[in-house]
């Protein structure tokens, strides 16, 4: 094995909480139950979101890919999440900026796509994927053997957005725990440090991204009641603004900006931008040309509108929650452009209250991440603490006439599942095409498309007779499936959905075979060690179950489960993947019934625990309730 | 399924919104996915399903409009497709005129009409839900034209959620 290589199979895996931001991107893990970021060895944790591609295939990633964009522009990818999950038409690939863009050929996969280096054509994904593989050896450096990976999203990406990070993350050898919105991820950090209860908002305004989120703090549930934002609205968006005033102050006209210009005149901005957070006037010095004064007042009015899109953000998110700002008990500051002095006004004018900032808010989405996937991994707090998420945009289907059929509103709890039916048009009609959406707009052409497929094979009748059930799945990652049936028949469809916008399955599998830099050994090695841990786990959980349940059991169930438990734990001792796999799967046969019975007793203590007031009308509730669920 | 009895309350349109939603919360303290990550397939699916449910019945119980559409279905009337109430006619005609006050406000950037126009669609929408409330309270005495007239309630609700959600889909064009 080569010496550069630290991944230590025989280390015990470390849960990882990863913020994969526009501009800046980190990890964090629990050590002795607090979160901390992980640093290089500058003692950096920030990992800038840059990925320079050189012409001998060379990929620079991080610092020393920010000091190649200058003269590598074209090459080098900055804010590549801006582009997750769009397709190669959309309006950000016009937008001020550097890049060449290329066309996806024909049968491709509709997705933006970078050419860079001369030849070489990368997605925003690939791109990505860069990124999370550089923290992922950041942290094997410190942990030696990383596990699962919690990483975070904005709370307002879309189905495609989020599959896109998730087939990053995979691109680049992570085990995902769980994606998890970036300012439930702020508050989890925030609400377990102040232990109180209550209403917060998160304010969330990353590089290229805004989020706002009310949530409800109550006894260590998470409860978000509502989402709101713009995945495409950030510090970016400042430096644009600032980039135009300074081009425009320049002389310089649209034909005489070059790739270069572009990108030395974004830097300034940015620089000009971070330099106003403390004085009331810069100098913006672009090489090469002349000095331009630019002074905070005139900043503030250039990010103005910015600010109020933000703001209409807000209000929503407030009315959708059924609150007034007064109701809000704190406001969270996250994401490095809330260090603008006109942002913090902004947010404090909005909900009459000084925001938080008192966690990082550079760092705190990473550090709530580590938090989720140190709980996830079993090692937490597991008992007290429970994110519950919602999904930010509603999804439909469309029906005649190019109208949306709103399915699952916004705002939803995850995981949730909404179905709907629908029936043929046309007599002896065999194929039926649904088309789903995300989007609160009342026609599909406003809304976001999903995916299109076509459920094939229903028998022939005559119209309006088939019964066809759509039902949309989203899982607690927000990540959405859908499957199909026809009612009269219950021809059950295994439905193929063929993405709108990214990179479909088969796309993503290859991908990843391609980048497999592990031999055959390696991946047994991991495949034994993953076994070995999840055998460990569910050994934990039954034996967890039958003490704390034991009354539940059944003549002679106890003895089944024990030597089940016994025969897995012998099998973890040996080598053989296959072999734990099967004996997980007789331990799950053993406990299935027992297991039955443990959750309806959680259901009705759930229901009965709180009303203690009302005891006896909660029994009563209780075992209504049990008898509902045990339907 | 009875969204109802999922959480533990009897039908009604009448619920204890804060009451309902602590209890869902208990609900997925005990059943929410990430408190199964270490347990078996089986288990991890049967608690899927559960949590599953549970979100569903509370996204119906905490809607008025799903609500109201789920009490009605617990009382034998068909909603969904092809069983869409008539609505009278000078409702149509209102929410015609509606929708063309409102494309004019869009066109003009009207601002604060759209506002206006917002303000009043949440009134009547109040207005309705205090009618089927009323309507709901009478129980098993309803008869089905009762019935009826309540889905026909149901689908004004639904109108003027539309509306609302283009409106606020015109309002964010404007500001943009």
């Amino acid at each position: 094995m080569a010496l550069f290589e630290i991944f230590d199979p025989k280390a015990p895996p470390h849960p990882i909480g990863i913020d994969l931001g526009t501009t800046n991107s980190l990890v964090a893990y629990v050590k002795n139950e607090r979160p901390v970021a992980v640093a290089d060895c500058d003692l950096e944790t920030l990992v800038p979101s840059v990925v320079a591609y050189l012409p001998n295939g060379d990929v620079v990633v991080g610092r020393r890919a920010v000091r190649l964009a200058a003269e590598h522009p074209r090459d080098t990818i900055v804010s590549a999440k801006r582009f997750m999950g769009r397709g190669s038409d959309d309006p950000e690939t016009r937008r001020l900026g550097p890049y060449e863009f290329a066309e996806p050929a024909a049968g491709e996969a509709n997705t933006v796509r970078f050419k860079v280096a001369g030849s070489r054509v990368v997605t925003p994904v690939e791109v990505s994927a860069e990124i999370l593989r550089a923290l992922k050896a950041q942290a094997e450096d410190a942990l030696r053997n990383v596990g699962g990976a919690v990483v975070t999203v904005p709370a307002y990406f879309d189905d495609a957005q989020r599959q896109a990070t998730k087939d990053a993350a995979r691109l680049a050898g992570l085990e995902v725990l769980r994606l998890l919105n970036e300012p439930t991820a702020a508050a989890l950090a925030y609400g377990l440090e102040k232990r109180t209860n209550g209403t917060f908002a998160v304010y969330d305004l990353g590089g290229g991204t805004f989020d706002v989120t009310i949530l409800l703090l109550d006894d260590g549930v998470f409860q978000v009641r509502s989402t709101g934002g713009d995945s495409q609205l950030g510090g970016d968006d400042m430096d644009r603004a600032l980039a135009r005033e300074l081009l425009a102050a320049l002389g310089f006209d649209e034909q005489r900006q070059t790739p270069q210009l572009i990108r030395l005149v974004l830097d300034e901005a940015r620089r000009a931008k971070h330099a106003l957070t403390t004085l009331d006037e810069v100098e913006a010095e672009v090489p090469g040309q002349k000095r331009v004064k630019i002074t905070r007042a005139r900043f503030e009015e250039l990010i103005r509108p910015l600010l109020e899109r933000t703001g209409l953000a807000c209000r929503r998110a407030l009315k959708d929650a059924g609150h007034k700002p007064a109701d809000i008990d704190g406001v969270i500051l996250v994401g490095g452009a809330t260090r603008v002095p006109a942002v913090r006004r902004y947010v404090a004018e909005l909900f009459g209250k000084e925001p938080l900032a008192d966690i990082d808010p550079d760092q705190v989405v990473a550090l709530g991440a580590a938090v989720q996937a140190d709980l996830l991994a079993g090692q937490g707090r597991t008992d007290d603490v429970l994110l519950l998420d919602v999904i930010p945009l509603s999804l439909g289907i469309e029906v005649g006439g190019g109208v949306v059929d709103k399915v699952l509103p916004r705002n939803s709890t995850t995981p949730c599942v909404a179905r709907a039916t629908y029936t043929t048009q046309e007599d002896k009609q065999t194929g039926f095409e649904i088309h789903v959406v995300q989007g609160e707009r009342e026609m599909v052409a406003d809304n976001r498309s999903l995916a299109r497929f076509t459920l094939k094979g229903i028998p022939p009748m005559p119209a309006g007779m088939a019964r066809l059930e759509v039902a949309l799945h989203v899982d607690a990652d927000g990540l959405l499936s859908v499957h199909a049936k026809e009612l009269t028949t219950a021809i059950e469809q295994t439905v193929t959905v063929k993405p709108s916008y990214g990179l479909d399955d088969a796309t993503v599998e290859k991908m990843l075979l391609d980048a497999l830099d592990h031999g055959e050994e390696d991946l047994a090695v991991r495949r034994l060690a993953e076994g070995r841990v999840d055998a460990s786990r569910i050994v934990a959980a039954a034996r967890k179950g039958l003490q704390a349940d034991g009354d539940l059991l059944e003549a002679g169930e106890r003895a089944r489960i024990e030597a089940a438990c016994d025969a897995l734990d012998e099998a973890s001792r040996g080598d053989e993947p296959s072999r734990i796999r099967a004996r997980i799967d007789a331990l799950d046969d053993a406990t299935k019934a027992f297991a039955a019975r443990r959750m309806n007793r959680a259901i009705a203590r759930a229901i009965e625990g709180k009303s203690l007031d009302r005891v006896e009308k909660s029994v009563e509730h209780a075992k209504g309730v049990e008898e509902a669920h045990a339907r | 399924m009875d969204p109802f009895a999922t959480l533990g309350i009897s039908p009604s349109f009448d619920v204890d919104l804060a009451a309902v939603e602590k209890t869902h919360r208990e609900l997925s303290r005990a059943l929410h996915p990430d408190r199964y990550l270490g347990a078996s397939a089986s288990e991890r699916r049967s608690a899927l399903l559960k949590a599953v449910e549970v979100n569903e019945a509370w996204g119906v119980v905490r809607d008025p409009i799903r609500r109201a559409e789920s009490l009605l279905a617990l009382r034998g009337v068909a909603m969904g497709e092809g069983h869409e109430p008539k609505s009278a006619p000078e409702f149509l005609m209102e929410m015609l005129e509606q929708r063309e006050a409102l494309s004019e406000a869009r066109q003009a950037r009207d601002a604060a009409a759209v506002h206006r126009m917002a303000a009043q669609a949440e009134a009547r929408s109040r207005e309705v839900e205090r009618a089927l409330s009323e309507g709901f309270a009478r129980g098993e005495a309803a008869s089905p034209a009762d019935l009826a007239g309540l889905a026909g309630k149901v689908g004004e609700l639904r109108f003027y959620r539309r509306l609302l959600d283009e409106v606020s889909a015109i309002e964010d064009e404007l500001a943009a």
